[in-house]
């Protein structure tokens, strides 16, 4: 579906230049058909937008919020990704330093 | 009273009075170079400068620094008398000596040091804003102030905020049988997290670390890609060919298993 004319992001666009040292969804998605699992890097962003929105969903509640197109509209926000990052960052590494006890 | 102070007014007090012809005839010598006339036209007026310096005996400084600028003072008056206009010594001396001992007692007074010209501009002020008060009912602005001055208002501020006195951070606050707080105690600290803060971002990390386990292991592996997080930042991923989240999901279930 073509973008609706006039469409303009109120934040900007997330992108992975700058303190984030990741990989566009080019690149995710040569990696991950690489291993196995075939995409290309729309279905790479569609994948990952779904994983902020599940993120997003706990917090957009806690606030008391639990419209979908908020949620999504969180999710896409790169304010909320760039949150997300520091977050998850800490608590992966967090899962691989101390919680994980096999 | 110090056994030193004792000794130097006894010193003092030997010393005899002059007369108005003596003080003429002293001037003349001093004029010519007499070093001698000098001293004893010092000497002879000590009393003036210590009785004077007494009256300011209780502005803060001791009263041995306050004789020794009194002292000053009273030097300073002796060589600059002009014996030819009349006057007894000791009513020219008496400004030369209250002026030396007024600028210590101001120079000592606040922490910050002010020099005579940034005094003698706060005196003006005072009196000026007073003066505008007293004509207009109201306070005048700092740029009417520096107008009537005749200074630029960044230095008007300036000599401003020098006089202003400054308080230790480690002063008491309130009455002495409060808890013993010190000023230092009462200023906020605006870089410190707030509790509210903390315990936000304790809820928020907590249900991202519950809202993590809903992730599948494609969804995981793509945060890690977009976000440039290593899997092999941690050892036991690398060391059991597992991903975080399978480690985590095996770990609750070891969890439930266990309950």
């Amino acid at each position: 579906m073509a973008m609706p004319k006039g469409h303009k992001s109120e934040q900007g666009y997330a992108t992975v230049s700058g303190d984030i040292d990741g990989m566009d969804y080019r690149s995710i998605a040569e990696e991950m058909s690489a291993s196995g699992h075939q995409m290309n890097h729309a279905t790479a962003r569609n994948v990952f937008l779904r994983a902020m929105q599940k993120l997003a969903t706990p917090i957009c509640e806690m606030y008391g919020c639990d419209d979908p197109d908020t949620i999504e509209k969180t999710a896409r926000d790169p304010r909320f990704q760039s949150g997300m990052f520091d977050l998850v960052s800490g608590i992966l590494s967090e899962t691989s330093d101390s919680e994980i006890d096999i | 009273m110090s056994d030193l102070l004792k000794t130097f007014f006894n010193d003092v007090g030997k010393s005899k009075l002059l007369t108005r012809e003596e003080e003429v005839s002293l001037s003349k010598l001093i004029e010519s170079g007499d070093s001698r006339a000098r001293t004893r036209m010092i000497n002879s007026n000590i009393r003036l400068a210590i009785s004077i310096a007494k009256k300011y005996q209780n502005k803060g400084c001791p009263l041995e620094d306050l004789i020794q600028e009194s002292n000053i003072g009273l030097m300073k008056a002796v060589d600059r008398f002009d014996w030819r206009r009349g006057f007894k010594f000791s009513t020219y001396a008496c400004w030369w000596i209250k002026q030396s001992v007024r600028r210590h007692i101001a120079a000592q007074a606040n922490s910050i040091r002010l020099p005579a010209y940034a005094r003698g501009m706060l005196w003006r002020l005072k009196q000026t804003t007073e003066e505008y008060e007293n004509e207009f009912g109201t306070k005048p602005s700092v740029e009417e102030l520096a107008d009537l001055l005749g200074v630029t208002t960044e230095a008007l501020k300036s000599i401003t905020a020098c006089a202003s006195t400054p308080i230790s951070l480690h002063a008491p606050v309130g009455s002495a049988d409060g808890p013993g707080r010190m000023v230092l105690d009462t200023i906020p600290d605006n870089n410190s997290v707030s509790v509210e803060t903390t315990l936000d971002k304790q809820k928020i990390i907590e249900s991202i670390r519950g809202a993590f386990y809903n992730l599948s292991i494609r969804e995981e592996k793509i945060i890690r890609l977009r976000f440039g997080i290593s899997e092999n930042e941690g050892g036991d991923e690398k060391k059991y060919s597992i991903t975080a989240n399978e480690i985590i999901q095996l770990n609750k279930r070891a969890r439930k298993g266990a309950q």
